[in-house]
């Protein structure tokens, strides 16, 4: 009996940490609508971030560009504050390329969640895809569902603003790295946070430059 | 064969031509120049200087524009600040570096580091202008009206694989750095201008240490 109390409790506790999060999302009316459009827009404008990544305890800070070349490509450069280049990607519509980075940054598991997390931030990818449209009616947030492979990517939209305001990367409703943008200045988040919750790992992005 | 050897030697020509800087020539007494150079900083105690760092790449419409001021102070103590549009900070002290960044400090013991050792020896070296004796850089020797040059490329793979070359330009009046371009081996470049440079004004130790 004890036993299976406490099986119920941790029960309990795992579904409220895993589902409570995405079961209060009433799904909208409206399904299958166009996701919101990238925050780094469509004016070919390039944006320059002073950026600390901190990786198991290890901290490396640098400065971050991205630049959107034609509709479909954006390069995002990371160099450090010496000017030193660390690395060099291109996305282009659903491909990547590696262009350049240094041996030491040179680590395979390292490289792709940056790359990953990079992509996400720069939703790339979401101009041909469709969203589920939920209501989180507690924050007053518009969430859109869109599939991204095995995964799920939900991003919330102030509904008094109108603005992204967070990017979910969730499994199975459990939420994998979540991306906070915030202090809006002229339509643009002025600080990035990227946390991952399956590794220690935390991104933070501060807008020196649009 | 006659003709063919001469279209040799003006296609060589042509191409050492191509590879001089615009506006300089090779260097007449390389000698004399580097006797200059090291009793220049023989009697160079103590060093300050603003700073203006650019950031060429290829792909960006704009460079990426930096500034800030740097000390320095024998033997190898070194304050490089950057105070605009962010601050950071770097600080040697002997054997040790201090990185202040977003208001946290971190202390690393340079010897137990490869990489900071050679930033430590290349900072050190640039603003002494004294690279030019480093056995891990090949030196070629250039001048203008109002400069010397002096191109460095790297020896060592390791470092080609980001460094291309370093190029120092000395003022002939005084034979202090005025300014220093890193090119990477993709032709982007970091080019750092020096400018309200004070020798041998009194410095605190304590600048070198940070809390």
């Amino acid at each position: 009996m004890r036993n299976l109390l406490l099986s119920s409790l941790l029960a309990l506790t795992l579904y409220a940490c895993t589902f409570g999060h995405y079961g209060r999302l009433k799904p909208n009316a409206k399904s299958w609508v166009t996701p919101p459009s990238s925050i780094f827009g469509d004016n070919f404008n390039s944006f320059l971030f002073k950026t600390n990544i901190s990786v198991y305890g290890r901290d490396f800070s640098g400065l971050l560009v991205t630049k959107q070349m034609s509709p479909k490509d954006y390069r995002v450069i990371f160099t450090t504050e010496l000017g030193m280049k660390l690395f060099d990607f291109e996305f282009r519509d659903t491909s990547f390329t590696l262009h350049y980075c240094v041996p030491q940054f040179n680590k395979p598991k390292l490289l792709n969640t940056i790359r990953e997390d990079i992509g996400i931030l720069l939703m790339n990818d979401l101009k041909d895809k469709k969203a589920d449209l939920f209501l989180d009616a507690k924050n007053q947030h518009d969430v859109y569902r869109v599939q991204d492979g095995k995964m799920f990517n939900y991003y919330f939209k102030e509904k008094s603003t109108d603005q992204l305001v967070k990017i979910e990367h969730s499994k199975k409703h459990v939420k994998k790295i979540i991306f906070t943008l915030n202090n809006y200045e002229n339509g643009f988040p002025t600080n990035i946070l990227i946390k991952h919750y399956n590794i220690k790992l935390k991104i933070e992005l501060n807008l020196l430059k649009k | 064969m006659k003709n063919t050897t001469l279209l040799f030697f003006i296609f060589i020509s042509i191409v050492s031509f191509a590879q001089l800087p615009k506006g300089f020539s090779a260097m007449k007494d390389t000698t004399a120049f580097k006797q200059k150079m090291e009793a220049q900083s023989k009697l160079t105690n103590t060093m300050e200087s603003d700073f203006t760092q650019e950031k060429y790449l290829s792909v960006m419409s704009e460079n990426i524009v930096s500034k800030g001021h740097f000390c320095f102070k024998k033997t190898n103590m070194l304050r490089w600040e950057y105070t605009t549009p962010y601050t950071y900070l770097i600080a040697i002290n002997k054997d040790k570096m201090f990185i202040k960044d977003n208001g946290k400090v971190n202390k690393y013991d340079i010897n137990s580091n490869k990489m900071f050792k050679s930033i430590n020896e290349m900072m050190v070296a640039t603003v002494q202008g004294n690279l030019l004796n480093s056995k891990d850089y090949k030196a070629k020797y250039y001048e203008s009206e109002k400069y010397y040059l002096i191109e460095l490329t790297p020896v060592q793979k390791a470092a080609k694989d980001f460094l291309k070359n370093i190029l120092l330009f000395i003022s002939k009046t005084d034979y202090s750095v005025e300014k220093v371009k890193m090119v990477e081996p993709s032709d982007d470049y970091t080019s750092i201008d020096f400018t309200n440079r004070k020798t041998n004004q009194p410095i605190a130790d304590e600048k070198f240490t940070v809390k």
